[in-house]
């Protein structure tokens, strides 16, 4: 016998543990969970979960083909197998010497002219049926049906001619087959057909699969193709058959048999198995030569039927059920969802589950669901106590925030932070900036209407870009006369800067201390004392951190801190020097750090101040502002607000302003959050410029709006929609009211609405524009005709002025009337109570001489009815 | 009925059996090895006379120049006949008798040459490539012409081209006489096949029987029995193994090699010629075939480089002599 056999495999019937190998022999394995007692020392692993352990052998039968497992119930493990030379012998595993098996095991079915047996089925209903294809014979048929109960007739054959070497006088060799069918042609595959289980599906040589009907075996169905080296009917589609030749899968609709409903795509190696699985609708696997991957055409949402003009949905994945070992053959698990088990060369058997892709869907809540197989899983936050708000998830944020009015005040913009729930320092600086940037507007246009305000939004950066007249000086240490030896910087776009900050409330003098206060009042002392000592107070700065340290709950080590910087020399090679600049980074409070290094740093080399990344932004660009020349503060400036841009960080807004530059910052701040709301409510805050016609911003908007409707907050999304359009004014109100048709049901102007903008410039019944644009006069979802005007009998959509309905005379006016009121006479307009109606102007020269309505038979005094409607456009008077 | 004209454009050639040493290299190459080569139909047939070798073009390459090798200088075209309708009749005309009346005897009349060579599986009718458009006219009524091309079946139609011979009167119902001398040797063959699986297994044992049967003198004992022949027939053919041998070769074979039918049938041969018969001499296989067919008597045919050789079941060799010695005399 040929080494060249591969494993193939086969799951029993009606046993979902039980499965046979079969390659020179065959082994029967039961299948059970890895490590239980019922498997043996000698189970087999199959993964890691499973295990196989080998019931029984058999090898009795040499020269296997193929094999086929008797489908029904009893006897239990009656196996088919095809032979070399074409005989069909009936054999059983692992049985107990059953009566009713005993019978069968050992008959044969040997074919008049010996040649191999190709293919075996058992017939599903009248389970006595087997049919053997076998190669072609120049005399003799290719499909033989055995009937498994018939007895050996021995003058079938007369004694004395058969030579056959195998055991003729036991009177279990079968020569008789209960049909024939096929001459001078091989069968390469065969299949019974579910529908109807006297119809048998046959692949032949000669490029036909054909169909038989076994009632009438002289009449056939054929069809030629070359996919004809194995078939196989979808047990979820019994239309549905596969047929493959080579690399090719070709699809059938039994229904229409003429050519394929279509062919998957073609594969460089030829297949050895195709099979549908039998626990999933449509997935279809396939395995080629010499291959480690199995793949798989889902076909599940293919519509059976379909088009020729449709492409079909496949979806082809492939899966590797074993890493890197070639795969012989696998088998579908009965009844396991998309569990297969798949057999190497070397008979290595691994048991695996094809997972189904998974989908997923965020709710426009916290929750998330995803679905996998025939299971949907729901995740949801954890809506627990002990939850921190900063790690609640953002969408929670956010409907908390809608809640209580985030974004709307619009007086004290800082308010917005602590609306937000005041834990976000990001929000929180924010805010002020926006806050300080709104009022230095004000301010402005107080006193100047200059163009200013423009530049105001345009962040820090912009402002110190322009500067000039930058005058340095050298300032005495406030209370001392000692000179210091630091520049010191300042213009009036500087100090703009600094109000920018929040550092001084409004310029051209530098005066901290309402800001010094402030601090004070919030307990912010390490802050404060530093803001003091950058403006050159080092006994400000001592006094407020003496405050701090006797405040309630104040930390005593301030008083330590401020000692130490009552000892302040500006000596370059001081003791005081050299302690406090290796000591400073020892110091867990960021302000006092930077103080230290400022006290201790070359002039004009404060990089430990500058990039202290836990001081506020704005309190180091305001220090920027003070102690950088012009030609540092640029490039520093450019440097933090590209660090905030790539952070996402709202503090850098204050460097950025509202402009394109912001709104990429905004964009890496929402690709990190989500958070669109604060996008939405931040950059409305904008002067009306270029930004608010940016697609990013436009596209933040709208989905904020969608996420107020997602979550009902109706009021909510009007709300913002009256905030948007005071903020923006070229946002108008959005259509509020549709028309629907009577058709679909969906608005007429549901084309429009499908384009970015909704609603806006778009006239509010859904007919646009001037006459002469309109031209749709059936709804854009269903292409059904609108309904007609009850006087000019045209639809609606068709431009009033075209009618002839009206009278000359007003076709006239019509005419010499300004456009506006032309729109207006194009306006669908019906009555209420006996839902008739037309074009508006039609309607309303109609009731000026009539108070009927004007379809007949209708008597509703629809004029009447309507409180407004006797009110006549003053110009038509 | 479908004819399909398959694809393999074939060389007929003659090995001398002197020569058979120089060509072994080439036709073990095609006969065992066919994963080593691209050749799709190869076919071996040793007569007493000589090797006759029907391969494709393919597979021509594989043999050497050599004196020995005598090739006709035709290309063959083969020819199949396929029941497409696939109905399941009854009964049944084996072989050759089948196709006497319906392809044979119509080509015969029209006066054009064929090589048969029946198989296992089925019989192939070679026709020379240039008679093809006369074939197709000739068959074109009784068949549904298939060309073959790259394994697909795709209808061919007759072009309507004659060789220029008259047309025989239809309804000449007249006994085709027959021309040449018949012989039926002594031994009785087996037609068979076995699975390419198990070819390996049995290679050296088929060597054997192909290429040493001249020294092996003493197992056939041909020298003391006239009337045995020595005839040995291999084909692989598409991937089908057929086999024509002497029964006493078959015990030779291990069991369950061989295919053999239920009935065990075999099989006494008529021998056809007297003198090398030619490619271009028409009506021979037709003379053979027509009154077997008409006696309903299953036959197999092969032709070789110098003569044809019928297959008919032993117990019909009587009957089948009868019928063509009537032939025969009224021939003469």
């Amino acid at each position: 016998m040929s080494s060249g056999y591969k494993p193939d495999i086969l799951w029993s019937p009606h046993h979902a543990d039980r499965y046979v190998i079969c390659d020179t022999e065959l082994s029967l394995y039961r299948i059970g969970p890895a490590g239980s007692s019922e498997t043996k020392a000698g189970a087999l692993p199959l993964s890691e979960e499973t295990a196989a352990t080998l019931l029984a052998i058999n090898s009795d039968t040499p020269y296997m083909k193929c094999v086929a497992w008797y489908p029904k119930q009893e006897p239990e493990c009656l196996l088919a197998v095809g032979q070399a030379n074409g005989r069909v012998v009936l054999t059983s595993l692992g049985q107990s010497h059953n009566s009713k098996c005993k019978e069968l095991v050992g008959k044969e079915f040997v074919p008049k002219h010996a040649r191999q047996c190709n293919t075996l089925a058992w017939n599903p209903v009248d389970s006595n049926w087997l049919a053997a294809g076998l190669d072609k014979h120049r005399a003799d048929f290719s499909v033989l049906i055995w009937d498994i109960s018939s007895k050996f007739s021995p003058e079938a054959v007369p004694a004395e001619k058969v030579r056959l070497s195998g055991d003729v006088d036991s009177g279990l060799v079968v020569t008789k087959p209960l049909y024939e069918l096929g001459q001078n042609d091989a069968c390469l595959s065969l299949c019974w057909l579910p529908r109807d289980h006297q119809k048998l599906l046959l692949a032949g040589m000669h490029r036909n699969l054909a169909i038989f009907d076994l009632r009438n075996t002289s009449q056939k169905t054929f069809v030629n193709t070359k996919a004809i080296q194995g078939v196989t009917v979808d047990p979820h589609f019994q239309d549905r058959v596969a047929s493959f030749f080579e690399g090719q899968v070709a699809i059938w609709d039994l229904r229409k048999f003429e050519k394929p409903v279509f062919t998957l795509t073609e594969q460089p190696k030829p297949l050895t198995k195709v099979a549908w699985c039998p626990t999933r609708m449509g997935l279809l696997a396939t395995l080629t030569r010499d291959s480690n991957i199995i793949r798989l055409y889902d076909m599940q949402h293919t519509p059976m039927p379909f088009g020729d003009e449709v492409e079909p949905t496949i979806i082809e994945r492939s899966v590797q059920p074993c890493s890197e070992s070639i795969i012989s053959s696998f088998a579908w698990h009965p009844s396991a969802q998309n569990r297969m088990v798949v057999v190497s060369p070397n008979r290595v058997m691994n048991d695996f589950t094809v997972f189904e892709r998974i989908s997923l869907a965020w709710s426009s809540t916290t929750a998330l669901m995803w679905a996998c197989g025939r299971h949907l899983y729901e995740c949801t936050e954890d809506a627990g106590q002990g939850v921190a708000a900063a790690e609640k998830d953002i969408a929670t944020k956010m409907r908390e925030r809608a809640q209580s009015h985030y974004g709307h005040d619009t007086v004290q913009v800082w308010r917005n932070h602590v609306l937000a729930g005041g834990d976000d320092p990001q929000l929180r600086s924010l805010w002020y900036t926006l806050h300080f940037m709104k009022q230095y507007t004000e301010n402005v246009e107080q006193k100047q209407q200059s163009n200013k305000q423009s530049l105001i939004y345009s962040g820090i950066k912009n402002i110190v870009k322009s500067s000039s007249g930058t005058t340095e000086t050298r300032r005495c240490w406030s209370g001392s006369d000692r000179q210091t030896d630091v520049p010191w910087y300042h213009s009036e776009e500087r100090s703009l800067a600094l109000q920018l900050c929040g550092w001084i409330s409004r310029g051209p003098d530098i005066d901290v201390e309402p800001f010094l206060k402030s601090l004070e009042q919030e307990g912010e002392w390490e802050r404060a004392a530093a803001v003091a000592l950058f403006n050159l107070d080092i006994r400000r700065a001592i006094q407020i951190l003496n405050k701090g340290a006797s405040a309630e709950k104040g930390d005593l080590n301030l008083n330590v801190v401020a000692m130490a910087l009552s000892g302040y020399t500006d000596e370059k090679n001081s003791l005081w020097r050299e302690m406090c600049s290796s000591l400073r980074l020892q110091l867990k409070k960021p302000y006092l750090c930077v103080m230290f290094a400022f006290l201790t740093s070359e002039p004009g080399a404060y990089d430990a101040v500058l990039y202290e990344s836990r001081v506020a932004v704005r309190d180091r660009v305001a220090f920027a502002c003070m102690f950088l020349n012009d030609a540092q503060l640029p490039r520093y400036i450019d440097k933090l607000a590209n660090e905030m841009k790539e952070a996402g960080n709202l503090e850098g807004i204050l460097l950025t302003g509202l402009t394109k530059d912001g709104v990429d910052l905004m964009e890496s701040y929402v690709d990190q959050t989500g958070d669109v709301q604060t996008a939405s409510f931040c950059m409305l805050k904008g002067s009306p410029g270029e930004v608010l016609k940016d697609p990013r911003v436009q596209c933040w908007i709208e989905n904020y709006r969608n996420l107020l409707d997602a979550w009902r907050f109706w009021h909510k999304r009007a709300e913002f929609d009256i905030h948007r359009s005071k903020l923006d004014s070229s946002s108008k109100p959005l259509a509020q009211v549709f028309v629907s048709c009577n058709f679909c049901g969906k608005s007429i102007s549901y084309s429009c609405s499908a384009m970015p903008h909704q609603g806006r410039g778009f006239s509010q019944y859904g007919v646009s524009g001037s006459p002469t644009k309109s031209k749709v006069t059936s709804c854009p979802g269903c292409r059904k005709p609108l309904p007609r005007c009850a006087l000019c009998l045209m639809n609606m959509g068709t431009p009033v002025s075209s009618c002839p309905g009206t009278g000359k005379a007003d076709e006239k006016a019509d005419l010499t009337r300004d456009k506006k009121l032309a729109q207006f006479n194009n306006w669908f307009t019906w009555c209420h109570n006996c839902r008739h109606g037309g074009h508006a102007g039609h309607m309303l020269s109609w009731f000026r001489d009539h108070s009927e309505c004007p379809v007949s038979a209708c008597t509703c005094k629809c004029m009447q009815l309507d409180t407004t409607g006797n009110l006549v456009p003053s110009d038509s008077v | 009925m479908e004819l399909h004209i398959l694809e393999h454009s074939l060389k007929v050639a003659s090995i001398a059996k002197e020569g058979i040493q120089i060509c072994t290299h080439g036709l073990i190459k095609l006969a065992f090895l066919p994963s080593k080569t691209r050749c799709k139909f190869f076919s071996l047939t040793e007569t007493p006379e000589d090797y006759t070798i029907i391969v494709d073009e393919d597979g021509f390459k594989e043999l050497p120049e050599s004196e020995y090798l005598s090739v006709a200088e035709a290309t063959w075209l083969a020819l199949n006949v396929v029941s497409g309708g696939g109905n399941a009749t009854s009964s049944q005309p084996i072989g050759v008798t089948k196709i006497a009346k319906s392809v044979i005897a119509p080509l015969a009349d029209h006066n054009i040459s064929v090589f048969m060579l029946s198989t296992y599986q089925t019989d192939f009718i070679l026709v020379r490539e240039r008679d093809l458009p006369m074939v197709m006219h000739t068959l074109s009524s009784e068949f549904t012409l298939l060309r073959v091309v790259n394994g697909e079946a795709v209808a061919a139609n007759s072009t309507g081209v004659t060789n220029g011979f008259v047309k025989p009167k239809l309804g000449n119902h007249l006994p085709r006489p027959i021309i040449h001398p018949l012989s039926s040797p002594s031994n009785m063959f087996c037609v068979t096949s076995l699975d390419p699986d198990t070819l390996p297994s049995v290679a050296t044992l088929l060597m054997d029987v192909m290429f040493y049967s001249g020294g092996a003198k003493e197992t056939g004992g041909q020298s003391e029995d006239s009337g045995h022949i020595r005839f040995f027939s291999f084909s692989l053919i598409e991937g089908y193994i057929s086999l024509v041998m002497d029964e006493q070769t078959t015990r030779r074979f291990p069991n369950n090699v061989l295919f053999t039918s239920a009935s065990g049938e075999l099989w006494k041969m008529v021998r056809i010629g007297g003198q090398p018969l030619g490619f271009d001499e028409c009506g021979i296989v037709a003379q053979i075939s027509e009154p077997l067919a008409t006696a309903d008597i299953p036959a197999y045919y092969i032709s070789t480089f110098k003569f044809d050789h019928a297959l008919v079941p032993e117990e019909n060799i009587q009957s089948v002599i009868g019928a063509l010695r009537t032939n025969e005399s009224t021939g003469q």
